[in-house]
């Protein structure tokens, strides 16, 4: 068996592509819509099996993240049957699914901290997040936009932040005045056919102390929540290691309802950890969609990782081995 | 017997893991491994990790190297309970690390977000160009974000630095610079017990016990990791102990034992250290697994019976077995950690091979010395605040002092001095009687009077502890002006500068940098005083030193000038530059005759001219007019030179005169330039015939540079300088220099 580390997405990953991806039939569908029922809203499969993806529906957050939660958990699991899993991470509310793939909490907890989460993110939903690159087409560093986004912050009054590290892209969050703020003075750029910044939908300012809230309630919900040593090393949001072994669950517990919450969210050293102190043969990407190919490519761009410093190189390495180095669960869908 | 003991070690730990019972009880994780102790069942496994990991890299490096992609192989096999400091130390005790660190870095590296000590080391291992320490120049342990300036550590010449920093720490919060280090914060130095009998680790902790007996906060941890022997030699029994468990002003401690006991006593020690603010001495028990090196083989100087007694107190089993008879893990999970970490490690070293080297020249040095003549020349001819100046100066100020406004070498330097400390409120300027006398010559007077012993004091009379204090003091912000009372003084001390202060920005990639002008008094002609010790003349010593600037002005307005480029320098680009001065000029006044007054200079006022301070490449020419030939000096040898051009010009010859000024770099443009114009050249230099001094470069380099014209060097004879009148015979004189040019132009 190949050695993995895998990588669960974050809160942007599910989109119209992802549509009908839950097997009605797989047993953690089934064991979600029974907690989903617990909190009286619309079933998953509801949302998932729906004729057209509906922004406003299928992005609340209350839908979104149990959706991703799901879908990541069936990818990952079979990941894990698949290959030598030697570490999990994720990024953002790819933590709580990490949180739950490597054992940590239970699939039904796991379900419920997302769950939760998502209703608290709606609750203090003041603010938002916007993604902006700080790379080129090429996946060069733009010492021009890193310095456009730092001009930027230094003169938001505090009222915009650092949300995310997340390769070739810095998520910023602000207050309702911060997020204004940067989508008016952030210099407008194109990659690809996208042109940036962009807010992101329905998303709350996370990572930053704006959500300071979110996580005192989180943090009172989950006091007694029962943690578990993971069966494999988890790499957070800091790109700190918890091994089986010596993992200590209290400050696992204080980093995800606390510093995981209200500081900025390191992506970038989450797979920069990975590839360095675990050097795996596959780094896997559960579904849905592929938000983060792209990204941990920028990673290995930054860092020489197999020698890939171009974008074109991290191409031509995809190309030379099936699987690829980078298995996308959730390509294309 | 099995010649792999590599292979034997590894071997013992696993069979021990698959063979033990698993405990009685399981300790819970937050559980001490004995009642009382401070060392839970989680952490013991988290330093467990640490220490695997270690081992585990230590055994790929033996692999590299067998494959040609490794080049370095002195291990930490045997030292891992060092892991145990640290884990307690904090990632804001400066750390000054020996070769034997590696799961003392692990795990402070575990302290740190995102930090990679498994990939990081494998990439030193490999001498590869992304080792973010050294990027390629050295296997040194480091890091800039857990505060550990790398070194190579081998003769444990980084103690003095150690007690250096320790001593700053409490002095730059005085002076409100922020060191970004914690009030309570100490430094630390390991080193092993044969290291320890160098000169250098034994002149760090008596000075370190000097200054906290004159009750100055010395906050410095000495580790001593004691593993009983120096590449084949062992170390008498109860060595350690017996000499530093009963030295004065020195708190002692041994961590021995289990590693939940070894795990008390470090962190005693570091209590104690942390509150006390004492030097504090810990001998920590370790052993050497391996050999010195991959290439050194213990059965040369090793029974079988005491290899394998060695082997049987590996730090790892002797962990191991604790940690599953406490309950603190099982043999399992032990063996899970072992596994998955050499898995690792096999993987990564698969990566790291692959990564980039240093490929060029410019690349290799670029770090060392660099060179930023705009933004040194902006910073050395600021216009010094007049109001700051009265306040020091009053109606005094150098250049409207009492008739004659003209000055000595000495008085200039140490108007200079003045004008600088109020410059800049960093600088600090100490060594042997350089506070309350004023220095040997004066050159010091009144720096204590007008900046208060905070920033000017007297040290003990040890250069090694002086160029210790002036590197610690720069890695917490301060920027040291050390004196060296003697240049023959400096000898006993000078790897503190080639080895530590010079290398420093090299081996950490321009992470770290220790700025600093050591003034040194030195060079001959005190008339028959001093003998050689006095009047040691062997510059080559400094010249030879990678990246060393060194000036060396004759007269007062040069040396004032100098300073002032020399300290940009310092501040600007983290350089390190030797201050020459010649102290037979200290006093002079003359030039020609008895009361011509021509060496005296005005001063030049810092008022934010251009030509306010002088900085390398910069010469002076006097006579430019002529052009019969041309005489290329410094110092002493540069006012002979004068003296032998008036003589010359009676003879019809006319000579211009050059004061190359910069020892180091050496002015090359503009010596090239004015030896064309004159066709011949005569180098006049003070020092010893034998490549101690200037000339051989300078002529070498003129014909590299394509000079094709008539060369001559007149320098001082090639053996140490005698006492009374037969100095005058050794040295250059103005005759020499003299007839060699007449022969020249003849």
């Amino acid at each position: 068996m190949s050695s993995a580390v895998v990588l669960c997405p974050g809160r942007g990953s599910y989109t119209e592509k992802s549509l009908r991806s839950l097997d009605p039939d797989h047993d953690l569908v089934r064991a979600a819509e029974r907690r989903r029922a617990d909190f009286g809203l619309e079933p998953l499969l509801a949302l998932d099996q729906a004729e057209r993806f509906e922004p406003a529906r299928h992005l609340r957050p209350a839908h979104v993240s149990p959706l991703i939660f799901v879908k990541a958990m069936i990818d990952g699991t079979a990941a894990a049957q698949r290959h030598e899993l030697v570490a999990v991470g994720g990024n953002s509310l790819g933590w709580y699914i990490a949180l739950a793939l490597a054992g940590v909490v239970s699939f039904e907890d796991g379900f419920r901290i997302v769950q939760r989460m998502a209703l608290l993110q709606e609750e203090f939903s003041e603010g938002g997040q916007i993604i902006y690159p700080v790379t080129d087409d090429d996946w060069r560093p733009s010492a021009e936009r890193e310095a456009a986004v730092e001009d930027v912050l230094a003169s938001s009054d505090g009222e915009a932040l650092d949300s995310i590290d997340l390769g070739g892209y810095r998520v910023l969050a602000g207050t309702p005045k911060g997020v204004s703020h940067l989508l008016k003075m952030l210099p407008q750029v194109r990659v690809g056919s996208i042109t940036y910044p962009i807010r992101l939908a329905q998303h709350g300012p996370y990572h930053t102390r704006f959500a300071e809230p979110t996580a005192a309630a989180a943090r009172a919900e989950f006091a007694t929540l029962e943690l578990h040593a993971p069966h494999t090393t988890l790499i957070d949001g800091r790109g700190r290691r918890h091994s089986p072994w010596s993992v200590d669950l209290d400050e696992l517990r204080d980093y995800t309802f606390g510093a995981q919450v209200t500081t900025p969210y390191d992506f970038t050293a989450s797979v920069r950890v990975a590839l360095r102190e675990f050097a795996p043969e596959h780094i896997v990407l559960p579904g849905p969609g592929n938000t983060l190919g792209g990204i941990v490519g920028q990673v290995m761009c930054a860092d020489g990782w197999r020698g890939v410093r171009t974008k074109d190189d991290f191409l031509a390495l995809q190309k030379a081995s099936d699987p690829p180095f980078v298995v996308s669960m959730g390509m294309g869908a | 017997m099995s010649t792999n003991r590599v292979e034997v070690v590894e071997r013992n730990l696993d069979e021990y893991l698959q063979s033990a019972a698993a405990p009685a009880r399981s300790l819970a994780p937050s559980e001490p491994l004995r009642p009382g102790g401070g060392l839970t069942a989680r952490k013991a496994v988290e330093v467990f990790e640490d220490q695997v990991l270690s081992r585990a890299l230590d055994v790929a490096a033996r692999e590299l190297k067998r494959e040609g992609e490794g080049f370095y192989t002195i291990s930490s096999a045997g030292h891992e309970q060092n892991a145990v400091l640290g884990a307690q130390l904090r990632t804001t005790d400066p750390c000054f690390l020996h070769y034997r660190s590696g799961a003392f870095m692990a795990a402070r590296m575990r302290q740190l977000d995102g930090a990679s000590p498994l990939f990081d080391t494998l990439l030193s291992f490999c001498a590869s160009s992304d080792d973010p320490v050294s990027r390629g120049r050295h296997k040194v342990w480091g890091s800039r974000e857990a505060w550990v300036p790398p070194q190579t550590s081998t003769i444990a010449s980084h103690v003095p630095k150690a007690v250096g920093t320790a001593f700053s720490l409490s002095r730059a919060a005085k002076l409100g610079i922020d060191t970004g280090l914690p009030d309570d914060a100490i430094s630390v130095a390991t080193f092993g017990d044969a290291s320890v009998n160098h000169a250098t680790a034994l002149a760090g902790i008596n000075s370190a016990r000097y200054a906290w007996r004159r009750m100055n906060p010395t906050p410095v941890l000495f580790v001593c990791e004691d593993n009983q022997r120096g590449i084949s030699v062992e170390t008498p029994r109860r060595w350690i102990r017996d000499f530093f468990s009963r030295l004065e002003h020195l708190r002692y401690f041994e961590a021995t034992g289990d590693v939940d006991s070894v795990w008390d006593t470090v962190s005693l020690a570091i209590q104690t250290c942390r509150t006390t603010r004492q030097p504090t001495f810990l001998r920590l028990r370790c052993h050497r697994l391996w050999g010195h090196a991959g290439s050194d083989v213990e059965s040369a100087y090793m029974s079988q019976e005491e290899i394998e007694a060695v082997e049987a107190r590996d730090p790892l089993l002797a962990n191991a077995r604790r940690l599953v008879e406490t309950g603190a893990a099982s043999p399992a999970a032990l063996r899970a950690i072992v596994q998955s970490t050499r898995e690792r490690v096999r993987a990564a070293a698969q990566e790291a091979k692959s990564r980039p080297k240093l490929v060029s020249v410019e690349e290799i040095v670029e770090p060392l010395a660099p060179e930023d003549e705009s933004a040194w020349r902006a910073a050395a001819t600021a216009a010094i605040d007049p109001a700051q100046r009265k306040q020091v100066f009053g109606d005094r100020s150098p250049e409207r002092a009492k008739a004659p406004t003209r000055r000595t070498l000495g008085a200039r330097i140490n108007d200079a001095l003045h004008d600088e400390m109020i410059r800049r409120p960093n600088t600090i300027a100490f060594g042997e009687d350089v506070g309350r006398k004023g220095g040997v010559y004066g050159v010091t007077q009144n720096l204590q009077v007008h900046f208060g012993r905070s920033r000017c004091f007297d040290t003990l009379l040890d250069e090694t502890t002086i160029l210790g204090v002036a590197q610690g003091a720069a890695l917490v912000g301060l920027l040291p002006i050390p004196e060296v009372p003697y240049l023959a003084y400096l000898h006993n001390a000078i790897d503190q500068i080639r080895g530590e202060a010079c290398s420093l920005r090299y081996f950490s990639a321009g992470q770290y940098e220790n700025p600093m002008v050591v003034r040194i008094a030195g060079l001959a002609y005190q008339k028959g005083f001093g003998g050689h010790f006095h009047n040691d003349n062997s510059v080559g010593a400094l010249r030879e030193i990678p990246g060393l600037a060194i000036a060396c002005p004759s007269n007062g307005a040069d040396a004032v000038r100098m300073l002032r480029g020399s300290l940009a320098m310092a501040a600007e680009s983290g350089r390190v530059v030797a201050f020459l001065e010649p102290i037979a000029l200290y006093h002079e006044r003359d030039l020609y005759e008895a009361g011509d007054g021509l060496w005296l200079t005005d001063y030049p006022v810092p008022d934010g001219a251009a030509d306010s301070a002088l900085l390398p490449g910069e010469v002076h020419v006097e006579h430019p007019d002529a052009s019969d030939v041309l005489i290329v000096s410094y110092a002493n040898g540069y006012r002979l030179s004068l003296r032998a051009a008036r003589a010359l010009e009676a003879k019809g010859v006319r000579a211009r005169v050059l004061d190359i000024r910069w020892l180091n770099p050496l002015p090359m443009d503009a010596i090239l330039e004015h030896a064309e114009a004159c066709g011949s050249v005569l180098v006049a230099d003070e020092c010893r015939a034998t490549a101690a001094g200037v000339a051989d470069s300078i002529v070498s380099g003129l014909v590299e540079r394509g000079f094709r014209g008539r060369m001559a060097t007149a320098r001082s004879a090639d053996v140490y300088i005698p006492l009374g009148g037969a100095a005058n015979i050794v040295l250059l004189s103005e005759e020499d220099i003299a007839r060699a040019a007449e022969e020249l132009v003849r």
